[in-house]
C-alpha cells in the first residue's frame, strides 16, 4: 500500500465513523432526547473516535511506518526549534563521523578493497620461504614456464616485473613513466579487458619480434594522449626501443598492486629491449634461461573448488624439481658452495591469498592506519558524550513538556522513541555532513601519503562500502548519545514535575550525576589521545633530530639514467658531470652512487673474505654493495673511522679496493683491523676477483631511520660501473639556491638526459618518514579536536550548572559570601571533575601507549615528560574553559536570583 | 487515561476470537453497517455484550483485510443517506462454519472442565 492509498483510506474510515456516529445520534434523538443531549449520548455510546481510528489503522499494518513518519516531522520541528542546538550537535557529530568516515575510506582502498578483476578471491601469490634467506617473492622465467603447466590445480599463472621510471617517448617528446613487463597470460588470467584495442596476448610474450607490443593505463591515456581515439597502432620508444601501442586497459584497473601506477604494460620478453643490461641475452645469465636468476612475482587463479593448501601440496613437488635445475645450473659458477646449494635447496614453496594484489601497501601502511582508526574512534566516542551532554542539558529544559505529555497520557516507550527519533535524525544529517568533510579530508591523506619515497596513488571515492558504513556509524552514534538521555527524561514523575518549578524540579542530583560523568569520560578520552599524540609527535622529531651517519642539510639530489639515451659507457659522461658540477658556485664538492640515501631499492648479496672469517657460514649473510664515487664520504659528511674513502685514482685498471662499514667490518674480522684484508662478491659481479679494504666508515642509515645497522660494503663506481645513478651535491647554501644551476650543468653536457627525483636531501628524510608524519600530523589534529570538544562540554555543563544554581548562589551572596568565593567553589566543582577525568586517564593512556610502542621512536611508551605535559595542558585548558561561567556565578545579582525564585 | 486504556485492551483480547465470528454470523442475514451490527449483537444477547466501537471498527477492517468480507458505500433504505456497508464473501462463509465448530469444541470442552458431575452421553 502506498502512502496516498492509506490517505484515501483513512479519508474513508472517517467518513465511515462520522456517518455512523450521527445515525446513533439520530437514533437517540429519535427516542425523544434533546438535540444536546442526543450529542452526548450518541458520543458517549461510541467511545473515543481517534482512539477507535488509531485501532483500526493498526489492522492495516503501516501503522508504525506512519507513526515513524510522525515521529520524524515532530522531531524535524522540535530541530528547527532550537537552532543553536541543531546546529552544535550537527557540526560535532560530522566532525567525528567524517574523521572515522575518512580514515574507514583510506583502510578500505588501501587494506580492504579487493582487486578489480574477475573473481580475485581465486588469486595467489607465488613466495619462496627459506629457512636461510628472508622471504623472497620471485621466481625465475622457466619457472614461471613451468608452474603454467600445472592446470590441474591452477586455472592459469601469470608473471610480472614493475619497470621504474622509463623513458616514454611519443612524437618525438619523451616523458617519464611507470612502466611492467607482463607475461602473455597476465592479462587473461586476471580477466581484465581492454577498452580500445586489446590486450597483450600469449603470442606477444613468443617473440620479441621486430615491433613488439605496449598496453597503456586509462590515466595515462587521458593524461598523455587526451583520451585521443587514433591510439591504436601509435608507435612510441620505451627506453628507446620502439614498440605499438595495441590497446588500452579497463579505467578501473592499476595493476596488481595497490596504490602502485602503471601507464604501460609490456611483454615480459622485451626486457632485453628495454633494459638489455639487465637481460644478459646470450650469456649464462639471460634473464630468459637462466634458472637462478629470480626476477619475475608470479600470481596464479586456482582451479574452482582447489584450495590454496591442495595447491600448495599438488605444486611442492614440481618446486622441488626446479630447484635442482637451479643448483644443478651452478657449477662452475663463482658463488657455488655446498651451503649456498642446500640454502636454495631449502626454499620451500607457499601460496599467499591475493585477493587483494601484493602486499606492499598494505605492509607500508596497514600499522600507521589501524593506530589513526582507533584515534578516531576515541574521538567519535568523545563526539557522542559531547552530544549526549547537550542532550541532557535540552532534556532539562523540555522537561516540562514531556511531563506535559506523560500526564495527558502518551506512553514512556512511545515518548522514549520520539526522542530517540530525534537523535537518530540528528546522527543522520551528522553523518552526512561528515560524509562530505570526509571525501574532502581524504583527498588530503592521501595527498600526505603520496609523499613518500615510492609513488601512492590510490583512488578514494565514496563507494558503497564507505556509505554503509557512515551509515552504520551514524546510526550507532545516534543510539549510544540517544538512548540515555531519552530514558532519562522521560524518567519524570509528571505530577510532581509540574507541581514544582520546573528549575528544581525531579532528582536533579542523578541526572547531574550524568552529566558529570560524561564529561569525566570526556576529560579521560582527551587525555589518552592528548598522549598518543605527545608520543608521536616526539618520535617524529627525534626520528628528525637523529643523526643518520651523514649530514643532512644543503645536500641536493637528482638522479639520471644516461643508457636510457643509449649510452653505453657512462663513466666518462660521470666524470664530466662531476667536475662540471663542482665549478658551480655555491657547490662545495659532488660524489655519487648507484641508490640515493635512504633508497627502498636494495642490492645485496653474498660476500667471500679471504682467510679466516668470523664464524663458519657467515659468508652467506647477505651485505649491501653500493657503488660509490670518489669523494662521497667527505660530501655526505660521513666519518671515515680507519683507512680512506675511494679517490679519483681508484679508476678501472687500478687495484681494485673497497670499503666497509663498522658493522661489517666487526662482523666478519671482529675487533681486528680490516684495512688490508681481501673480500670478493662473486654472486654481485660474477667475478672473483680480490678487493682490498682500504677503509672503514661510521654506519649509517641505508634504507630508513629505525633499521638496525646494516651490513655495507662500498665500491669504486669506476671499477664496477651501473647504469643510472643519484649525484649528491653539497652547497655551502639552501640547496634550492643552487637547483637551477646544477640542472643547467647537466644539461649544457648532455641536453637530451632525463633528470629525476631532483629534491634536498632533508625532503629525502622528510619522505622516508611519510607513514610517522601521517600518523603524527593527523593523531595531534585529532588530539587538538578532542581537547576542544571537551572544552565545549565542560563549559557546557557549568554554564548550564551556574544557571541552574542561580539561586542557590543568590542565597549564598545574600548570607554574605564573597564573589571570589563563589567563583572559586564553580571552579573548584571543574577541578574535581578533571581530576577525576585524569585519574581514570593515565591509567588507559598508559595502556594505549603501550599498544603504539612500534611507532614509537627515542621515548618509551610511559615517557613520564609527555604525561606530565599531557595532564598539565588538559587541566590548564578545562579550567580556562570553565572561567565563563565561573565569572558569571561571581557575578549573580543576589537581589534578582532571589526575586526571580 | 493509561489505566482506561489497559481495560479496554483487556477486554479486547478476551473478545477477540468470538468477535470476528459474531460478526460474520451477524452478516450472514444480509448486508449491514458498522453501526447495524454493533446493535444486532447488543440487541440479540439483550444487552449482555456491551458492544465496545474501539473493537467492532478494528475487527471489521480485519475482516475485510483477510478477504472475508467486503466493503461498499450504499444508501440506507430507511435514510437519505449512504453507510458503508459490508457483506459475507464466499470465503467469509467458510470461515464462519470453521470458526462455529471450533466455538462448539471449545465451548464443550470447557463445560467438561466446569461441570465434570453432569454426565455426557457422548463419553464412552
Amino acid at each position: 500500500m502506498r502512502w496516498w492509498q492509506i490517505r484515501k483510506r483513512d479519508a474513508d474510515l472517517e467518513r465511515e465513523l462520522r456517518s455512523d456516529l450521527e445515525l446513533e445520534e439520530e437514533e437517540q434523538r429519535e427516542s425523544g432526547l434533546s438535540p444536546q443531549e442526543a450529542r452526548y449520548a450518541a458520543r458517549r455510546a461510541f467511545g473515543n473516535p481517534t482512539l477507535i481510528r488509531e485501532r483500526t489503522r493498526e489492522t492495516w499494518g503501516w501503522a508504525s511506518l506512519e507513526r515513524l513518519w510522525q515521529d520524524l516531522r515532530y522531531a524535524l520541528r522540535q530541530l528547527r526549534g532550537t537552532p543553536a542546538f541543531t546546529v552544535t550537535a550537527v557540526l560535532i557529530l560530522a566532525l567525528g563521523i567524517g574523521a572515522v568516515t575518512a580514515v574507514f575510506s583510506l583502510i578500505d582502498a588501501a587494506l580492504l578493497k579487493m582487486l578489480p578483476v574477475k573473481n580475485p578471491e581465486q588469486l595467489v601469490q607465488f613466495k619462496n620461504i627459506s629457512p636461510t634467506f628472508p622471504i623472497n617473492d620471485a621466481f625465475s622465467y622457466p619457472a614461471l614456464g613451468t608452474m603454467s603447466q600445472q592446470s590441474q590445480v591452477l586455472a592459469g599463472v601469470l608473471g610480472f616485473r614493475k619497470l621504474y621510471n622509463i623513458d616514454f617517448e611519443v612524437d618525438g617528446q619523451s616523458g617519464l613513466a611507470q612502466g611492467q613487463l607482463v607475461s602473455g597470460t597476465y592479462f587473461s588470467v586476471l580477466g581484465v579487458k581492454a577498452i580500445r584495442g586489446r590486450t597483450i596476448l600469449p603470442a606477444d610474450e613468443s617473440v620479441a619480434g621486430p615491433n613488439p607490443v605496449a598496453v597503456i593505463g586509462y590515466d595515462y591515456w587521458r593524461s598523455r594522449f587526451g583520451l585521443d581515439p587514433g591510439i591504436v597502432g601509435k608507435k612510441i620508444l620505451l627506453n628507446n626501443a620502439p614498440f605499438t601501442i595495441v590497446g588500452v586497459t579497463e579505467p578501473e584497473f592499476y595493476g596488481v598492486q595497490p596504490g602502485a601506477k602503471i601507464d604501460v604494460s609490456v611483454p615480459l620478453t622485451t626486457m632485453v629491449l628495454v633494459n638489455p643490461g639487465f637481460a644478459a641475452a646470450g650469456t649464462q645469465y639471460d634473464v630468459l634461461k637462466a634458472p637462478m636468476r629470480n626476477w619475475l612475482y608470479v600470481m596464479g587463479r586456482l582451479q574452482p573448488g582447489v584450495s590454496r593448501e591442495k595447491a600448495t601440496a599438488s605444486l611442492q613437488p614440481v618446486f622441488t624439481e626446479l630447484k635442482r635445475e637451479a643448483v644443478a645450473s651452478l657449477a662452475g659458477e663463482p658463488v657455488d658452495s655446498p651451503a649456498l646449494r642446500q640454502a636454495v635447496l631449502d626454499g620451500r614453496l607457499q601460496l599467499d591469498p591475493a585477493s587483494q594484489g601484493l602486499a606492499t601497501l598494505r605492509e607500508q601502511f596497514s600499522k600507521p592506519l589501524w593506530v589513526l582508526m582507533a584515534v578516531v574512534a576515541l574521538l567519535l566516542l568523545i563526539t557522542c558524550a559531547n552530544v549526549a551532554n547537550l542532550q541532557l542539558a535540552r532534556a532539562n529544559a523540555r522537561e516540562r513538556e514531556i511531563a506535559v505529555r506523560l500526564a495527558i497520557g502518551a506512553g514512556k516507550f512511545r515518548l522514549m522513541r520520539q526522542l530517540i527519533t530525534e537523535s537518530v535524525l540528528l546522527g543522520v544529517i551528522g553523518g552526512a555532513l561528515g560524509v562530505a568533510l570526509a571525501y574532502w579530508g581524504s583527498g588530503s591523506l592521501l595527498a600526505l601519503m603520496a609523499q613518500g619515497r615510492s609513488p601512492v596513488s590510490l583512488r578514494v571515492h565514496p563507494d558503497l562500502t564507505v556509505l554503509a558504513f557512515a551509515l552504520a556509524v551514524s546510526l550507532l552514534t545516534a543510539l549510544v548519545f540517544g538512548t540515555i538521555p531519552a530514558w532519562r527524561s522521560t524518567d519524570v514523575n509528571p505530577s510532581h514535575a509540574l507541581a514544582q518549578n520546573a528549575r528544581s524540579s525531579t532528582s536533579p542530583r542523578q541526572r547531574h550525576g550524568l552529566g558529570k560523568a560524561l564529561v569525566v569520560l570526556q576529560v579521560a578520552v582527551s587525555l589518552v589521545l592528548v598522549v598518543g599524540a605527545g608520543l608521536l609527535t616526539r618520535s617524529l622529531s627525534n626520528l628528525r633530530e637523529y643523526y643518520p651517519g651523514f649530514n643532512r642539510d644543503n645536500v641536493l639530489l637528482f638522479h639520471v639514467d644516461p643508457p636510457i639515451i643509449g649510452t653505453k659507457d657512462v663513466v666518462p659522461l660521470y666524470q664530466q658531470l662531476l667536475s662540471r658540477l663542482r665549478e658551480i658556485p655555491g657547490v662545495r664538492s659532488a660524489s655519487l652512487s648507484v641508490h640515493e640515501p635512504l633508497s627502498t631499492n636494495v642490492s645485496d648479496s653474498s660476500v667471500k673474505v679471504q682467510g679466516p672469517s668470523a664464524r663458519k657460514g657467515e659468508d652467506l649473510a647477505p651485505v649491501d654493495i653500493e657503488p660509490i664515487g670518489p669523494d662521497y664520504f667527505a660530501t655526505m659528511e660521513t666519518p671515515v673511522v680507519r683507512g680512506r674513502e675511494f679517490q679519483v685514482g681508484d679508476r678501472a685498471g687500478a687495484p681494485e679496493v673497497a670499503v666497509v662499514n663498522q658493522s661489517m667490518a666487526r662482523h666478519f674480522f671482529g675487533d681486528a683491523d680490516p684495512i688490508g684484508r681481501f673480500v670478493s662478491i662473486p654472486a654481485y659481479r660474477g667475478d672473483t676477483n680480490w678487493m682490498q679494504i682500504v677503509g672503514e666508515v661510521r654506519d649509517v642509515k641505508v634504507h630508513d631511520l629505525r633499521e638496525s645497522p646494516t651490513l655495507m660494503l662500498y665500491v669504486p663506481m669506476w671499477q664496477a660501473p651501473e647504469g643510472g645513478a643519484t649525484f649528491e651535491v653539497r652547497t655551502a647554501i639552501d640547496p634550492a639556491n643552487v637547483q637551477t644551476g646544477v640542472l643547467g650543468a647537466v644539461k649544457s653536457i648532455e641536453s637530451r638526459l632525463p633528470i629525476y627525483s631532483v629534491k634536498s636531501l632533508d625532503d629525502q628524510l622528510d619522505d622516508s618518514l611519510v607513514e610517522e608524519r601521517l600518523v603524527g600530523s593527523l593523531s595531534s589534529t585529532f588530539g587538538m579536536l578532542a581537547l576542544l570538544l571537551t572544552c565545549i562540554g565542560l563549559y557546557g555543563l557549568m554554564a548550564y550548572t551556574v544557571n541552574r544554581r542561580t539561586g542557590e548562589i543568590g542565597i549564598r551572596m545574600a548570607l554574605g559570601a564573597q564573589r571570589s568565593r563563589i567563583a572559586r567553589m564553580i571552579l573548584r566543582e571543574t577541578f574535581v571533575l578533571v581530576l577525576c577525568g585524569l585519574v581514570i586517564g593515565v591509567p588507559a593512556a598508559l595502556l594505549a601507549s603501550r599498544l603504539i610502542a612500534a611507532q614509537l621512536f627515542g621515548l618509551k611508551p610511559g615517557d613520564p615528560l609527555t604525561f606530565l605535559a599531557a595532564c598539565a595542558v588538559m587541566a590548564a585548558v578545562t579550567i580556562t574553559a570553565s572561567y565563563i561561567p565561573a565569572h558569571r556565578a561571581a557575578s549573580v545579582d543576589p537581589m534578582r536570583a532571589l526575586r526571580s525564585e | 487515561m493509561s489505566s482506561m486504556g489497559k481495560q479496554a485492551q483487556q477486554r479486547m483480547a478476551v473478545l477477540q476470537g468470538t468477535l470476528d465470528m459474531l460478526i460474520l454470523r451477524t452478516l450472514l442475514y444480509g448486508p449491514a453497517h458498522g453501526h447495524q451490527i454493533g446493535k444486532h449483537i447488543q440487541r440479540t444477547t439483550n444487552d449482555f455484550l456491551q458492544m465496545q466501537h474501539g473493537s467492532l471498527y478494528p475487527a471489521l477492517h480485519r475482516l475485510e483485510r483477510r478477504g472475508w468480507v467486503i466493503s461498499k458505500w450504499e444508501t440506507a433504505p430507511d435514510r437519505n443517506r449512504e453507510f458503508k456497508y459490508y457483506r459475507l464473501t464466499k470465503e467469509g462463509r467458510k470461515q464462519l462454519t470453521v470458526e462455529e465448530s471450533q466455538w462448539k469444541r471449545m465451548a464443550e470442552a470447557v463445560a467438561r472442565v466446569m461441570w465434570p458431575a453432569t454426565p455426557s452421553t457422548e463419553e464412552s
